[in-house]
């Protein structure tokens, strides 16, 4: 499976480096046969098909066909980006990011995202790059359209200077480098094309949803009208990357008292019923609370194989012979897309407190946001609502403080404080 | 002319490297461009790609027919009603792991189950059954319910396992435990924090299409299901596995979906034998309702295997 497939070439080189040239030639001559009977030629870089949706939407082999092609109109292809004016998209910084790596005839460096982004999050945006299943946590699957570490309310999408700042910093703690090295330009341009990938994404999960929404006289195929293409699926994916930059929560003034006096309030809250901020990340602030839940991307892969593991155990005796063997069918096309297209769910773990790294940003104000707005596709809920911002002020002093406590509740133990914080 | 000529020693280097750079290409290409373990991936159809791209960006293209949907020419309004019965013997229901919060979750040795099949012992009524009108012609204009509905948990349970409402109706999200949760309404934006003992309101802003999970981070067994609807044509079947829904309009063929948490059919459909319903695979039933009448669907008998044996 291409996930492996560079560290089984780099193995190999390595093997290689030590061999003769007769054992190389003959290592090559096997390779160049088995490639020749196996598929051909490279392929010209393509967009994966959303396969755990297509198999879970049940779609017949024309319908799939369908997508790809509605989607090669719509956004092109890997090589060649395609933007619709309504996207707002503009395709001048897409054609910088996309395609192979290649300098253009003004020496000006294209294929940005396949040269510094692709191996993690795939030439498709999936979040399965190469590299992907052996990260943790794994590569941002931008295809379903949630962002976490942003400064707008919860659902909304994060604004271009979110992105920008994302690739700016990298997300500390996780294997997401900075890009700032790269310089303005070039970072705007991978921004604009995350966003083109994930209204893409966003896109094919609409369409591949819509074949059960058709009435029985649509014989199973979408309308492939601008009316329904653009104004139905489209518009409203691309109108809410448009609506982030009025969605930018507000933020009042830190009360005025004493930090002190802040950070005790900050601590009551977070150790009480009412912020419940202990339940998950613990009484000891290390993050483990509650620690065996999944997050929203984990969660869909986690929830679907459950389902398809029971439909193995389900019962087939009332099926006629043409139903089972349909269900049969179903069952291989889904445990494929399963092994092939999804990486093993794993549970999220709630950050621990104790380490002062924060993946979106350290700043008072970043903490205010993800306090604000919990964290979009994780479990960590909004405070919004419930606390005042006054007190999520005073929970945010508290936060910052927890590193440095060394009396919290974890008790006199200061060496134990000291190796967790490691 | 003398850079081209290379020493032997350079030679074999630099077949070394090429054969294996090569080597390395040819891999990846087995590798990536086969994925034997991988389902086939759609080819899209380039010429068609091309002829649909033009249509989709010149502007007004060909959006002409469709327009409105089907003029409605019914007047008033009507009933509908039915009863969903359960056929077979109902498996037991799972106990839950409670690992969380014994305290107040599992107070005096109280154990917790799963509740997704709800089976009336004396009639077979089946509860939480949702039924919702797909499009309706015309939409009667009614106020919203002035008090919030109320969605409540308690002793680390959802009260309401299926919950139905309007887009734009007030929901009060309340905890009636001496302990924390949070609400989290997948698909929306809500997933708060309500704090013990107190409450939030949450109003959907938009439909779920079909009903949405609704959890709580902090004690991961609880799970419930939400659908809203713009028209507030949808209803659950209440514990005798009875629903009705007013106000639908009249005299026009009206389709209605019908989903089972734990139906084994598409996104949750409900399958059901009632060809005089025009029951659909995909669970769905078309009735025409007269004007100030309630109509009647009956007994609608859904076997286990519908519901996954
Ligand atoms: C070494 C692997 C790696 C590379 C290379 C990488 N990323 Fe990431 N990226 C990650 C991981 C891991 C995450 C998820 C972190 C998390 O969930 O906390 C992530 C998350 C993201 C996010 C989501 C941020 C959010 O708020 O949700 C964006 C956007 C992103 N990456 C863009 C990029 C772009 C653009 C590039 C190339 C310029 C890139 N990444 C290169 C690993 C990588
Ligand atoms: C339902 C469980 C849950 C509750 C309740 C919860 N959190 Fe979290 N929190 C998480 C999880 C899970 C993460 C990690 C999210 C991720 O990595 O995407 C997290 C991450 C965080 C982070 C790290 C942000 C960053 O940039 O890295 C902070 C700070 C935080 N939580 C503070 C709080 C506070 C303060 C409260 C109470 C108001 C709270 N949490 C309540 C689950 C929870």
């Amino acid at each position: 499976m291409n996930r492996h497939s560079f560290f089984v070439c780099e193995s190999l080189q390595r093997v290689m480096q030590n061999a003769s040239p007769a054992l190389a030639c003959t290592l090559l001559l096997c390779g160049l046969l088995m490639s020749a009977t196996g598929c051909g030629k490279t392929p010209a870089a393509s967009f994966r098909p959303n396969m755990v949706e297509a198999a879970k939407q049940r779609l017949t082999p024309d319908q799939e066909a369908q997508v790809a092609t509605i989607l090669e109109a719509m956004f092109g292809t890997p090589d060649d980006p395609v933007a619709l004016p309504e996207t707002g998209l503009d395709v001048s910084k897409l054609r910088l990011a996309a395609g192979p790596v290649h300098s253009d005839i003004v020496g000006r460096k294209n294929g940005l995202f396949r040269e510094h982004c692709s191996h993690c999050h795939g030439v498709t945006g999936d979040g399965m790059g190469p590299t992907a299943a052996f990260l943790n946590p794994y590569p941002r699957d931008y295809r379903p359209g949630w962002f976490k570490f942003k400064s707008t309310e919860r659902a909304d999408k994060p604004t271009h200077a979110d992105l920008v700042t994302i690739l700016n910093n990298g997300i500390n703690g996780t294997s997401m480098p900075s890009f700032a090295l790269l310089g303005e330009a070039k970072v705007d341009a991978l921004v604009e094309y995350v966003k083109y990938l994930s209204m893409r994404g966003e896109a094919e999960l609409s369409l591949m949803r819509y074949y059960f929404e058709l009435d029985d006289e649509d014989e199973g195929k979408l309308p492939e009208t601008r009316e329904f293409l653009v104004e139905e699926i489209l518009l409203p994916v691309a109108e809410r990357w448009q609506e982030a930059e009025d969605a930018i929560i507000d933020v009042p003034e830190m009360p005025e008292v004493d930090l002190q006096e802040s950070i005790a309030l900050g601590k009551e809250l977070f150790y009480g019923n009412k912020a419940n901020c202990v339940k998950c990340h613990g009484v000891t602030g290390l993050g483990d609370g509650q620690a065996n839940d999944y997050d929203d991307w984990n969660k869909v892969v986690k929830q679907w194989s459950d389902e398809v593991l029971s439909a193995h155990d389900a019962s087939t005796s009332e099926m006629s012979r043409e139903e089972k063997a349909e269900h049969r069918a179903w069952l291989a096309r889904s445990d494929k897309a399963l092994a092939g297209d999804a990486l093993d769910p794993r549970t999220i773990q709630p950050r621990n407190l104790r380490q002062a790294i924060y993946r979106g940003g350290r700043r008072p104000l970043d903490l205010y946001y993800r306090i604000h707005a919990g964290i979009n596709g994780a479990p960590m809920p909004a405070a919004a609502g419930t606390l005042t911002p006054d007190e999520i002020w005073h929970i945010v002093n508290y936060v910052r403080s927890l590193p440095y406590e060394y009396d919290g509740e974890l008790g006199a133990d200061r060496s134990m404080v000291a190796r967790d914080r490691l | 002319m003398r850079n081209m000529r290379l020493t032997s020693e350079k030679r074999s280097v630099f077949s070394c490297f090429v054969a294996h750079s090569l080597l390395a290409a040819v891999l990846l290409t087995a590798m990536t461009g086969c994925g034997q373990g991988r389902l086939a991936a759609p080819t899209p159809d380039r010429e068609a790609a091309a002829v649909l791209r033009q249509s989709l960006s010149s502007e007004g293209g060909d959006s002409g027919e469709g327009g409105a949907a089907a003029a409605s020419t019914g007047t008033g309004w009507g009933t509908l009603t039915g009863r969903f019965i359960f056929v077979g013997t109902p498996p037991g229901a799972k106990q839950l792991v409670v690992d969380k919060d014994m305290a107040v979750c599992t107070a005096e040795g109280r154990k917790l189950f799963d509740q997704s099949l709800q089976v009336d012992e004396a009639s077979g009524g089946l509860a939480n059954v949702v039924v919702f009108a797909r499009k309706a012609g015309r939409v009667k204009e009614r106020e919203f319910s002035a008090e919030p509905l109320v969605f409540d948990q308690k002793a680390c349970e959802f009260l309401a396992p299926v919950f139905a409402a309007r887009v734009g109706q007030a929901i009060d999200v309340r905890n009636s435990d001496p302990i924390g949760h949070n609400t989290n309404v997948s698909g929306t934006s809500f997933n708060q924090l309500i704090p013990a003992g107190n409450g939030t309101l949450f109003t959907p802003a938009s439909e779920t299409g079909m009903p949405t999970m609704v959890t709580c981070n902090i004690h991961p067994w609880m799970k419930a299901y939400a659908v809203f609807r713009k028209d507030g044509y949808v209803a659950v079947s209440s514990s005798d596995g009875s629903f009705t829904i007013p106000d639908l309009p009249a005299g026009e063929e009206i389709e209605f979906q019908v989903w089972h948490e734990r139906s084994t059919g598409p996104n949750g459909a409900l399958a059901a034998e009632e060809p005089e319903l025009d029951w659909s695979s995909k669970g769905r039933f078309t009735v025409t309702l007269t004007a100030d009448e309630t109509t009647d669907i009956g007994s609608i008998e859904i076997q286990a295997s519908a519901l996954g044996g």
